[in-house]
């Protein structure tokens, strides 16, 4: 009996540790999967611009918790906002936040991407990635929160500069001075604007 | 893992002076700081201090000085580095590592003034190392086989740990985003230049000139996405320079 009451303590610990350790569907593994099979779709020259913008745009959907950024970048004028400005802020910011990422991203095409360890604590976790450029190692750090099964990202740092921190601190004075009507506004046309210069270029590119 | 277990070690020696310094100021204050340093990957989400990061009182000058530096980066600055392109870009990596292996006795020094003691010997082999084996510093095999990394220093990052506030922003003609501890402190950083002792003044600065229009030739058109994705390219470049300053400043 006591045998295997110590085995099976035994098994629960080596269990855990395997656990614990970076898994299949770990933080790490798959922020890799997401930026290696964006990467490849940037590559690959026999993919319809059309076809890759939406493969790219699926991937990026699938693993970035669009809600909870767009929560980040208001901060605390996410509770005054009302919950249809709200909801128009989600959407236009997720369409903004996806295409910045994919224009810096498509800058790096090239270049070669390692990555990190991954750290885990408590419900948290960060994947360090690196893009090797000729002159420079430019780090990319992921963060991510545990959803379901999966891990989603909830902030990207590049080089030790939040993106959603630096986007709530632009967004609060724009807020204070034009309300967020103004803020809507211009999203919007930030977003119209950035659309017809991504769609132009990847004609030029074709 | 080790990295961070490195960090927590380091974090753990500073606290002691970090401790002296603070007790004239507001202790608590002092704890959360710490707090903040440690865990600021884990916490909060996104830490809550935008009102905290972004005292910029001389707000309208500084955009009158940004609207200036854009004027000279899209007229003059971009031009110049693009038609740098024709020379191969090996060759300008390895002028940008001239250039920056001379701000290794800058490095050496601030991170002795911080008590860095193991980063300085880094910095100073790099130095000897990169000197010599290097061609002047071309090529860096301290990195590429002793894995003697950089670590950015200064004296605003100094003065930043022991505990001097960063004062306001200010955006500088030609240098760009800064603050008053910062930009002071480029006077000292200046000292630290070999070159300062070493060549002309009119030959410093025109390679400082083209130290920066060879980054320029080298950058991925960082400065170009920024003004054609944010809302306002100005807030966006002084949040990410505060940010960047404060994550140097507490490494």
């Amino acid at each position: 009996m006591r045998v295997l009451l110590y085995s099976l303590v035994l098994l629960f610990c080596v269990s855990w540790t395997v656990n614990a350790q970076e898994s299949v569907n770990g933080p790490k593994a798959q922020v890799q999967q997401t930026v290696d099979a964006i990467l490849e779709q940037l590559r690959a020259d026999s993919v319809e611009n059309v076809d890759r913008r939406e493969t790219i745009s699926e991937l990026i959907h699938a693993k970035f918790d669009f809600l909870i950024m767009a929560q980040g970048a208001l901060g605390r004028n996410w509770k005054a906002a009302s919950t249809e400005d709200r909801a128009h802020f989600v959407a236009l910011f997720s369409s903004l936040l996806e295409e910045t990422y994919l224009g810096r991203i498509q800058a790096y095409t090239d270049e070669k991407v390692s990555y990190g360890a991954e750290k885990i604590r408590k419900n948290r976790a960060v994947v360090d990635t690196f893009i090797h450029t000729a002159s420079v190692d430019i780090p990319i750090s992921y963060k991510l929160l545990p959803h379901d099964r999966d891990w989603l990202v909830y902030d990207v740092v590049i080089e030790e500069v939040s993106l959603i921190r630096n986007y709530r601190s632009s967004y609060a004075t724009i807020l204070r001075k034009k309300g967020m009507t103004g803020l809507l506004e211009e999203m919007q046309q930030k977003l119209e604007h950035l659309r017809k210069r991504n769609d132009s270029e990847s004609e030029d590119a074709a | 893992m080790k990295v961070f277990l490195y960090g927590l070690l380091a974090m753990m020696i500073l606290a002691v002076p970090c401790r002296v310094l603070a007790a004239a100021e507001d202790s608590e204050q002092s704890l959360t700081m710490q707090a903040q340093a440690g865990d600021d990957l884990f916490d909060d989400l996104y830490a809550d201090d935008e009102d905290e990061l972004t005292a910029d009182p001389l707000e309208m000058v500084n955009r009158g000085v940004f609207w200036f530096n854009d004027k000279l980066y899209v007229y003059l600055l971009k031009p110049v580095a693009k038609g740098l392109r024709i020379i191969p870009q090996p060759v300008r990596s390895g002028v940008a590592n001239i250039f920056d292996n001379l701000k290794s006795p800058l490095r050496a020094i601030n991170s002795l003034l911080q008590l860095k003691f193991s980063q300085a010997a880094t910095e100073t082999g790099r130095l000897v190392v990169n000197s010599t084996l290097g061609l002047a510093g071309y090529y860096d095999p301290a990195k590429t086989y002793w894995d003697l990394n950089k670590k950015d220093e200064d004296f605003g990052q100094t003065l930043g740990y022991y505990g001097i506030g960063k004062g306001f922003y200010l955006v500088l003609p030609i240098f760009g985003a800064s603050t008053l501890r910062d930009g002071v402190s480029m006077i000292p950083d200046g000292y630290a230049d070999p070159l300062f002792w070493t060549v002309r003044s009119e030959v410093l600065w025109g390679l400082r000139g083209t130290n920066i229009v060879n980054r320029v030739s080298l950058d991925k058109d960082t400065y170009e996405s920024i003004v054609k994705e944010q809302l306002d390219p100005y807030l966006f470049i002084r949040d990410a320079y505060l940010q960047k300053r404060q994550a140097k400043i507490d490494d």
